[in-house]
């Protein structure tokens, strides 16, 4: 087993990954950038390297530095988490060349995977269905003849992507060069590679995807699927197991279709193979592999009993996984809502700012993983996702009404968030007859912010009030609470 | 002591243990059973109601059962965002880089074409006309960093 590991990410997954560390009694290293020097993640490993500006490519994209700072604390193994470098090939190559493990699939699967017009081929080959569309084309012209031959709409999307980023729908071919545009420079970005790829766009469809994970020894197993259709900007924020949409015919055919898609690329560690699925005709296809692990595995682990962190880092380390397929079986119902810095009545766009505060619920069969607290930046550098937030009930009734009560008792402020309109769309008849597909909060779900009650009202009235009251009678009061109302009476600006 | 938050007013007059709260033509009594850190524990006409609430400048965020607020403390003289009919600025929404200046000054635009484009978070925001008019002053270049609210673009619908 390992005795130390790098974790070469930050945020919540980071620290996700430290505490599995921690279990199993093996040392951690945390990684970071000048943007994160006081965040949580550093402050959580047992220690914590510097890699340079808050830029990625500077820092948490750096392959060079993190390879350096693994040598340096003389870690015997690297988690790449997701996002950033987990699917990246020349990182768990360059990883394999420092005599380090890579936690996660050998770098053939990730390239062959990774490359979506690779991943299709092979796909094929093996007998997954997929979606119509085209592969290593490169032109403006090509895709929009391209785009003529399936018919709009189309999604062009990162060859090298996940997560939804450098993705973009094109609708009409005048908008297909600033599409191209944006999508290119978002992959670039995110993924340090600009190819992108055109298939048709399934308005209807429900985005259903399945967990699988495997050993070094030919062992490989599905742990059934997550429904993942509640997304805004083809980014889910809200998942669930299970899918109130399968039967459990489909769902042993899907089942089957991921695992005979992993084999095909000889898989090992976790992964997730997702299908768009169109309820109406009970189709699914092969929409792409992600080869890590992904950020909504809390809920697999919830109904299936078992910590996946723990197992990728027992089966990097060359452990055979010991449960057959027939081990496993879904138990009740878990949900899981990200709580993102970001203003859904806003176009969802981003907020930033310091968080004032940031009080998690509490309760049995609630989990939250989040990498910030009270006092915590969140900087424009990195995705503004602040926490997890994932609960388990006997039944899909029971998880939703749990995370409900659980969702009202989570403050954040400092900046916007997404509570309300999770709640709302939580307590909405379609998302609770599971007919929400990926397109719904754009087309269907007519969200508005509501009015600030009376009481509300009075509450910040009175804060001010005392505030006010304060100044006269204490005016060098010594609050333990730096960012509370009552402290701040001589730094109010208006 | 009348306080306002965007439009709503209100009004607290101390009032034995606590105050009369005057908002419209509503009426409450409410007191203050505990106050620390941020957290309100009050008896909103006799009604238990835990609010949290924390200052930044003039902003407020309110919390009660679940349902947070983010509102503006105003003294009185609303800020105009526009700049009335006939001239507008356009403001970052949010820090960010300027990735791409798609018009120059003089330019004529329509309602909804892309002026520029602002990277945040690894996403683009385009900064749209809000009508038809022309591009009087551009304020910002390419690569360059710009804060929250600061203006971008300056523009005549004439």
């Amino acid at each position: 087993m390992f005795k130390k590991i790098l974790i070469a990410n930050r945020g919540e997954i980071a620290i996700r990954i430290m505490r599995a560390c921690k279990e199993l009694g093996i040392r951690t290293v945390a990684v970071y950038s000048e943007a994160d020097k006081n965040s949580l993640h550093a402050q959580f490993a047992d220690e914590a390297i510097l890699l340079g500006a808050a830029a990625p490519k500077e820092s948490y994209l750096n392959i060079d530095k993190i390879i350096a700072a693994a040598k340096q604390t003389d870690a015997d193994a690297i988690h790449p988490g997701y996002g950033f470098l987990s699917e990246n090939a020349s990182f768990a190559t360059a990883v394999d060349s420092a005599k380090l493990a890579f936690i996660g699939p050998s770098a053939d699967s990730i390239r062959a995977m990774g490359d979506k017009a690779e991943s299709k081929i092979s796909m094929k080959k093996a007998g997954v269905p997929t979606v119509p569309g085209f592969e290593e084309i490169e032109s403006e012209n090509d895709f929009k003849k391209a785009a003529k031959e399936i018919g709009y709409p189309v999604l062009v999307k990162a060859a090298a992507g996940g997560g939804g980023k450098g993705m973009r729908i094109v609708n009409a071919e005048n908008e297909m060069k600033e599409s191209l545009e944006a999508a290119r420079h978002e992959a670039l970005n995110a993924f340090g590679d600009d190819r992108l790829l055109i298939e048709k766009y399934l308005p209807n469809a429900h985005h259903i995807e399945f967990q699988v994970f495997g050993d070094k020894h030919g062992n490989l197993v599905h742990l059934f699927e997550r429904e993942c259709s509640v997304q805004r900007r083809h980014q889910k924020i809200i998942e669930e197991t299970p899918s109130p949409l399968l039967s459990p015919e489909l769902r042993e055919q899907m089942g089957r279709a991921a695992v005979t898609a992993a084999k095909a690329v000889g898989y090992h560690n976790a992964g997730t193979v997702e299908f768009v699925f169109d309820p109406s005709l009970s189709t699914f296809y092969f929409l792409e592999m992600n080869t890590r692990l992904q950020v909504e595995h809390p809920v697999t682990e919830f109904v299936v009993g078992l910590d996946l962190v723990q197992w990728q880092i027992r089966v990097a380390a060359g452990e055979k996984f010991p449960f057959p397929q027939k081990d496993f079986s879904q138990r009740g119902h878990a949900i899981e809502c990200r709580v993102y810095a970001e203003d859904p009545a806003n176009g969802f766009l981003p907020s930033t700012g310091k968080l004032l505060q940031f009080i998690e619920p509490r309760g049995p069969n609630i989990r939250v993983d989040s990498g910030f607290a009270a006092g915590s930046e969140v900087t424009h550098f990195y995705d503004p996702l602040l926490a997890k937030l994932i609960v388990y009930g006997e039944n899909r009734e029971a998880a939703i009404q749990r995370m409900q009560a659980a969702l009202r008792e989570f403050v954040v402020h400092g900046v916007t968030t997404n509570i309300d309109f999770m709640q709302a769309v939580l307590s909405h008849p379609d998302f609770q007859n599971g007919e929400v597909t990926t397109r719904w909060v754009e087309t269907k779900f007519n969200w508005k912010p509501t009015e600030p009650s009376f009481e509300t009202l009075i509450a910040a009235a009175l804060a001010d009030q005392t505030i006010a009251n304060r100044k006269t009678q204490n005016a060098n009061s010594n609050e333990p609470d730096p960012y509370s109302p009552w402290k701040v009476a001589s730094g109010f600006r208006n | 002591m009348k306080t306002t938050f965007d439009e709503n007013a209100i009004d607290l007059t101390p009032s034995g243990k606590g105050y009369i709260a005057t908002i419209g033509d509503k009426t409450v009594s409410v007191e203050i059973v505990h106050a620390e850190n941020g957290k309100l524990d009050l008896l909103i006409d006799g009604n238990h109601v835990i609010a949290y609430v924390s200052s930044d400048g003039a902003k407020r965020w309110a919390t009660i059962n679940g349902q947070t607020f983010l509102l503006t403390r105003s003294s009185g003289t609303r800020r105009s965002g526009a700049g009335g009919e006939h001239a507008s600025e356009l403001a970052a929404p949010m820090p960010g880089q300027v990735r791409s200046v798609n018009v120059s000054e003089g330019e004529a635009v329509s309602k909804g074409q892309t002026l520029l484009v602002l990277e945040a978070m690894k996403m683009e925001i385009r900064i749209q006309a809000p009508r038809d008019g022309v591009v009087k002053e551009l304020l910002v270049k390419v690569g360059q960093t710009v804060e929250r609210e600061q203006i971008l673009v300056k523009m005549d619908h004439g």
